[in-house]
C-alpha cells in the first residue's frame, strides 16, 4: 500500500495540507461542510444539515476563505463566500488545503486560506464504473455514478450526483421545553459533470471540464418560542466549464486557460414577500510560463484576466468589474538544505492599481537524510470588496476601499516513512501571526440605526498554531491509522467602533479558539473500522464575549466491507453519526440532529 | 481523547450561555415598584430580549429580570412596556406576543397572542387598550380576561399611540411588504375609543413614528422621511381637534433620521435623537440648530423622559451584539450624571411611578 505524506513539506516555506482520494473514500456521499468538519483545521459554521455551511480558517471571516475546483474560484463575486453545502463530495478526487500565504500561487485576498478542489486524470486507468447508493436517516437519499474511460493518451470521466433529503430530525427545543420535529428543511440537489484529457506525445495537454449543479432547497425556521409558519426558498443552478492547454518543452512550459462560472440564486421569503433574483458571470482567463533552464532556478511569469458581471434584483443596474493581474513566481534552490520561493502580485482593478502583494517562503532542511523542514514565510495582501457590499441598493457602499493583511508563518515539518513501507509517521507545527486592517464591518450609519452600511473600521489580530500527527501501522493483514489535528486561534477585535465599546481585545464572534479531530481507522481483510471525534469549543456570540455558544464534541462511527473480485468491488459500509446522541448547536438556534445513521452500498468495475 | 470523550457525554447546554447575574438579590427583597425599567430588544430571531431594572432608591441595577423572576426567555424583541396599575405590559415583537406581569415581583400573570408583529401598547381605560402592529390592523386587548376581542382593520403598519380625549391618535406607515418608502401611505388614524373605529385620517409625512401632545393640547408627529431617505425628515404640529397640519418643520436634508419623540412632564419642551439627542420649546417657531447631548462616538437608540424629575435618559447600543449602556443626563445642560450597563440593544424605557407615556 502506497503510503503518501498527507502534508506537503516540500513547498519552499508556504503549507499546503492534501487530502487523497483515499482519505475522501468515507465522504463520497457527503458534502465539503461534513468532510472540513471531521477532518482538516478549518472551522466550518453549519447552520442546518443540507443548509447554509461557510468555512473560516486562521481566525478570518468567511469571505476570506477561497473554494476552489482546479484553481477556479467557486465563489460567486457577488457574495464573495461559498455554500459548503453545495459541494457534493463525489464531484472531485483530491482536496488541496493552502494555508495563509500559500493562498498566494492562486489569488490574492483570501487572508485565511484556499481549499482547492481537484480533479485529475489517471492516464493507466482504461475504464472504471461505480455506481453508490446511500440511505441515511430523515429520508435522505444519495446516489453517484462515476464513467471513466479513456487511453494512454486520452480519458473521460464522467460524474452524476443525486441527493434528496427531507431534514425531519427531532429535537429538544428548550425555549418551550418540547421534543419537535424539524420541518421546512428538505432539498434536492443533482449534479452532472464531465471531463475530457488528451495528452499529444507528452508535448500538448489539453483538458475540457464542464459541470452543472442545481440545489433547490427550503430554508427551516430557527428555534423559536412561538410556532412559525412562513416559507423560505432558495434555489441555486451553476454552470462552470474549464478549458486548459498546455505546451511542454524540457526547459519551459506555457500553460493558457479560460473559465466560464455562471451562477443563478434566487432567494423567496414569502411572508416578507420577497422573490429575488441573483445572477453572476465571471469570465476567467490565465497565462503562465514556466522556465527552468537555469541550474536550480524556477521562474514564472504570468497574467489573469478576470471579468465579472452580476445582475441583482437587489442592485440598481447590471455591475461589472475588470481586473488584470500580473504574477510572478520566482523558486531558488540555493543547496540540499536551503530553499526558497518569492511570490509577486500586482493587480489592477476598477482603473486602479491594487496594493503591491509580496510573499516570501524559506524552507530548511538540516540533515539531507532526515525529513525534517523548518520553514517560514511572510506576506502582504489585499481584499477587494465584494459586489453586494458595494451595491446592494440603500445599504451598500461604493466608497468601500480594500481590506489589508500584513502575516508572518513559521513551521516544523517532520515525517518518516520506514523502510518496509510497514510504518509511516508526519507530524507539524505550525504558528501564525496575522495583523488585519480597514476590514469591512456592516455598522449601522451615524444618525441612523435603520440602515447598516459596510465600513472599512475594524482591525482585526489573528494568532494561533496548528498542530498535526498522522501515523500508519501496518501489522501483516492489519493496517491501523491515526490521523490528527488541533488548532488553536486567538483572534481579536483591536479597533473601538464607538465610545462604549467593550470589545477591543475580545475574540472574535464564532471563532472558537480551540479546535481538535482525529480519526483512528483500523483495515483488516477488507473489514475497515473507523472511529471519528471532533472537538469546537465554545464561540461567542457577542464581540464584548458576555455571551457564547457552549463548546461540544462529536463522535462518528464507520464500518465497512469490501469484497474484491477480479475486476469488481462491492462494498458496504454503515455509518453512525452523532453516536453519543449529543444536543448541539453550531449557530445559535440552528438545531441539529441527534444521532443518526446512513447505509451506503456500491459498486465498482475496473477493467 | 478519552477525557474529551467523556466530557461529551454530560449534559452541556446548548442554548446561549450569558454571563452570571451580579449580586444576585434574596427572592423576597426584590420590588420593581420604584425604579425604572430599560427595555431591551435582543437581537431579531434569537430570542435575546431581556428587561433591566434601575432601583429608583438605590441606582443599583439588575438585569434579565423577566428571566429571573419566570425562569424562562421573554422572547424575541421586546419593543416596549407600559405600566397600569400594578401590571406591567412588555410587548414581544416577533414572538407576537405580550407578557403581562405583577411589577411588584415581575412573575407573569398572563401572556396575549394573536398579534401580527405587535410594536406599541397604549390604554383607553382600565378595562381595554389597544397594540399596533407591523403587518396588519390594531387589535383591542380586554383588560379583565387579557385576550385579544377584536381588530380595528387596516392593511397597513402602525406605529404610536396617542390617547386625546375620547379618541386614539395611530400614526400609521403605510404597506410593510412595500419596500421603498414612495409606496407608502403615511398618515395619522383617529380612532373614535368608544366604537373603536377608525373615523378620521391626516395625512402626514413619510414613515411617522413619533407622537405626542404638549400643554396647549397640539399634537406633534414626528416624521423620518424614510428609512431610505426619501424625503427630508420633518417635524409637523397637528390641532386635533380640526384634524389638521398647522405647522410643518423640515430637518436640514443631510443623510440622517430623527426618531424617539418624547416631551417632558410639563407639556412645553419636546426631546427627540437625530444622531444627538435634540430639545425643543414647544413654542419654536424653527428646529434647533445643535444638539443638547452631541452624540460624540455614541449610537444613541432608545430616549425617554422621566415623569418626574424631567431627566433625559438615552441608551447607547453601541455596535447592536454586544451589552448596550443607559445614561441618566440632565435636561438643563444635557451633562451624563449617571451611566448603567443594560442588555442587548436598549430601545425603550418604562417608569414605574406613572402610567401616562
Amino acid at each position: 500500500m502506497e503510503v503518501k505524506a498527507n502534508l506537503l513539506p516540500d513547498n519552499s516555506g508556504f503549507k499546503k495540507v492534501k487530502y487523497d482520494s483515499l482519505i475522501l473514500l468515507p465522504y463520497k456521499d457527503a458534502d465539503l461542510s461534513t468532510v472540513l468538519s471531521q477532518i482538516s483545521t478549518v472551522f466550518v459554521k453549519s447552520y442546518s444539515p443540507g443548509s447554509l455551511a461557510t468555512p473560516s480558517f486562521r481566525g478570518t471571516p468567511s469571505n476570506h476563505t477561497q473554494v476552489e475546483w482546479n484553481g477556479i474560484n467557486l465563489s460567486s463575486p457577488m457574495l464573495g463566500q461559498i455554500d459548503l453545502t453545495l459541494i457534493p463530495v463525489s464531484q472531485f478526487e483530491e482536496i488541496e488545503v493552502l494555508y495563509g500565504a500559500s493562498s498566494l500561487t492562486r489569488t490574492t485576498g483570501a487572508f485565511g486560506g484556499v481549499i482547492n478542489l481537484v480533479t485529475k486524470p489517471d492516464w493507466n486507468n482504461r475504464i472504471f464504473t461505480s455506481l453508490s447508493q446511500t440511505i441515511a436517516s430523515f429520508d435522505n437519499y444519495t446516489t453517484n455514478l462515476n464513467v471513466v474511460a479513456g487511453t494512454g493518451s486520452f480519458q473521460s470521466s464522467t460524474k452524476v450526483n443525486f441527493n434528496s433529503a427531507v431534514n425531519d430530525f427531532p429535537y429538544y427545543n428548550d425555549y418551550t421545553g418540547e421534543h419537535v420535529t424539524q420541518h421546512d428543511a428538505s432539498g434536492v440537489q443533482y449534479g452532472f459533470s464531465e471531463e475530457a484529457f488528451a495528452k499529444i506525445r507528452d508535448k500538448h495537454l489539453l483538458t475540457g471540464r464542464v459541470w452543472y449543479s442545481y440545489d433547490d432547497r427550503d430554508i427551516p425556521p430557527t428555534v423559536s418560542l412561538t410556532p412559525t409558519n412562513y416559507v423560505q426558498k432558495q434555489l441555486d443552478k451553476t454552470l462552470r466549464s474549464i478549458l486548459d492547454y498546455k505546451y511542454v518543452e524540457k526547459d519551459w512550459n506555457i500553460f493558457f486557460r479560460t473559465a466560464l462560472i455562471n451562477q443563478f440564486m434566487n432567494y423567496r421569503n414569502d411572508s416578507m414577500k420577497l422573490d429575488e433574483d441573483h445572477y453572476s458571470s465571471s469570465w476567467i482567463n490565465s497565462l503562465r510560463f514556466t522556465y527552468t533552464r537555469i541550474k536550480n532556478l524556477t521562474i514564472k511569469p504570468g497574467l489573469d484576466y478576470t471579468y465579472d458581471h452580476a445582475k441583482s434584483d437587489a442592485y440598481t443596474g447590471i455591475k461589472t468589474r475588470n481586473t488584470i493581474g500580473a504574477y510572478a513566481e520566482v523558486s531558488y534552490i540555493f543547496s540540499g538544505h536551503f530553499k526558497s520561493q518569492l511570490i509577486l502580485r500586482e493587480d489592477y482593478l476598477e482603473s486602479k492599481f491594487m496594493p503591491f502583494v509580496p510573499a516570501l517562503g524559506l524552507e530548511y532542511k538540516p540533515f539531507i537524510k532526515i525529513n525534517l523542514f523548518l520553514t517560514a514565510n511572510a506576506n502582504r495582501n489585499y481584499g477587494y470588496p465584494t459586489l453586494d457590499d458595494l451595491y446592494w441598493n440603500v445599504w451598500g457602499n461604493p466608497d468601500l476601499k480594500p481590506e489589508y493583511d500584513k502575516a508572518f508563518e513559521t513551521g516544523i515539518n517532520y515525517n518518516y516513512p520506514s523502510k518496509n513501507g510497514n510504518f509511516f509517521i508526519e507530524s507539524s507545527v505550525t504558528g501564525y501571526y496575522s495583523w488585519m486592517t480597514d476590514m469591512i464591518e456592516w455598522s449601522p450609519i451615524p444618525g441612523n440605526s435603520s440602515i447598516w452600511k459596510p465600513q472599512n473600521i475594524q482591525e482585526v489580530l489573528a494568532r494561533g498554531m496548528e498542530l498535526s500527527l498522522n501515523l500508519k501501522l501496518k501489522i501483516s493483514k492489519l493496517t491501523i491509522t491515526s490521523s490528527n489535528s488541533y488548532s488553536y486561534c486567538r483572534s481579536t477585535y483591536q479597533q473601538a467602533t464607538s465610545a462604549m465599546d467593550q470589545s477591543v481585545g475580545k475574540q472574535l464572534m464564532y471563532v472558537p479558539e480551540n479546535m481538535f479531530n482525529g480519526t483512528l481507522s483500523m483495515n483488516f481483510f477488507n473489514f475497515n473500522v473507523g472511529y471519528n471525534f471532533s472537538f469546537v469549543d465554545k464561540r461567542y456570540t457577542s464581540s464584548d464575549n458576555q455571551y457564547f455558544m457552549p463548546g461540544y464534541s462529536l463522535s462518528n462511527i464507520i464500518l465497512g466491507k469490501a469484497f474484491i473480485m477480479k475486476h469488481f468491488v462491492l462494498s458496504l459500509q454503515v455509518k453512525i453519526n452523532n453516536v453519543f446522541n449529543v444536543d448541539y448547536q453550531s449557530v445559535e438556534n440552528w438545531p441539529m440532529p441527534g444521532r443518526n445513521y446512513a447505509l451506503n452500498i456500491r459498486f465498482e468495475c475496473k477493467k | 481523547m478519552i477525557a474529551l470523550i467523556l466530557a461529551s457525554c454530560s449534559k452541556t447546554p446548548i442554548r446561549e450561555v450569558g454571563p452570571p447575574p451580579v449580586n444576585p438579590p434574596a427572592y423576597d427583597s426584590v420590588h420593581y415598584t420604584n425604579g425604572v425599567f430599560i427595555i431591551n430588544e435582543g437581537n431579531y430571531s434569537r430570542i435575546n430580549a431581556s428587561i433591566t431594572f434601575i432601583d429608583g432608591k438605590t441606582d443599583s441595577v439588575r438585569q434579565d429580570i423577566f428571566k429571573t423572576a419566570n425562569n424562562r426567555e421573554l422572547g424575541d424583541v421586546a419593543q416596549s412596556m407600559k405600566i397600569l396599575g400594578n401590571k406591567g405590559f412588555i410587548v414581544v415583537n416577533n414572538s407576537n406576543r405580550i407578557e403581562v406581569v405583577s411589577i411588584s415581583d415581575f412573575k407573569t400573570i398572563a401572556t396575549i397572542s394573536g398579534f401580527s408583529s405587535p410594536r406599541y401598547l397604549e390604554f383607553v381605560d382600565s378595562t381595554k387598550a389597544y397594540v399596533t402592529n407591523m403587518m396588519k390592523n390594531i387589535s383591542v386587548i380586554d383588560l379583565k380576561t387579557m385576550t385579544v376581542t377584536k381588530n380595528i382593520s387596516t392593511p397597513y403598519w402602525t406605529e404610536s399611540l396617542l390617547h386625546y380625549k375620547q379618541y386614539m391618535f395611530v400614526t400609521c406607515i403605510g404597506s410593510f411588504t412595500e419596500t421603498s418608502s414612495s409606496n407608502r401611505k403615511a398618515q395619522v388614524y383617529v380612532i373614535d375609543t368608544h366604537s373603536d373605529s377608525i373615523i378620521d385620517s391626516i395625512p402626514t409625512g413619510k414613515e411617522p413614528i413619533g407622537i405626542t401632545v404638549d400643554r396647549k393640547d397640539k399634537v406633534w408627529v414626528l416624521c423620518t422621511g424614510g428609512y431610505d431617505f426619501f424625503e427630508a425628515p420633518t417635524l409637523k404640529r397637528i390641532d386635533p381637534d380640526l384634524r389638521v397640519v398647522e405647522k410643518s418643520l423640515t430637518f436640514p436634508s443631510q443623510q440622517k433620521v430623527p426618531s424617539r419623540l418624547c416631551i417632558n412632564p410639563t407639556g412645553d419642551t419636546l426631546y427627540y435623537i437625530y444622531d444627538g439627542v435634540f430639545q425643543m420649546p414647544a413654542s419654536a417657531t424653527t428646529l434647533p440648530g445643535s444638539a443638547l447631548i452631541p452624540s460624540n462616538g455614541h449610537l444613541f437608540y432608545g430616549l425617554a423622559i422621566h415623569p418626574q424629575t424631567a431627566r433625559i435618559y438615552v441608551t447607547d447600543a453601541v455596535d447592536y451584539v454586544q451589552n448596550g449602556y443607559a445614561f441618566e443626563c440632565s435636561s438643563v445642560n444635557g451633562q451624563f450624571i449617571h451611566t448603567y450597563v443594560a442588555g442587548r440593544i436598549p430601545g425603550s424605557f418604562c417608569f414605574t411611578s406613572s402610567t401616562k407615556k
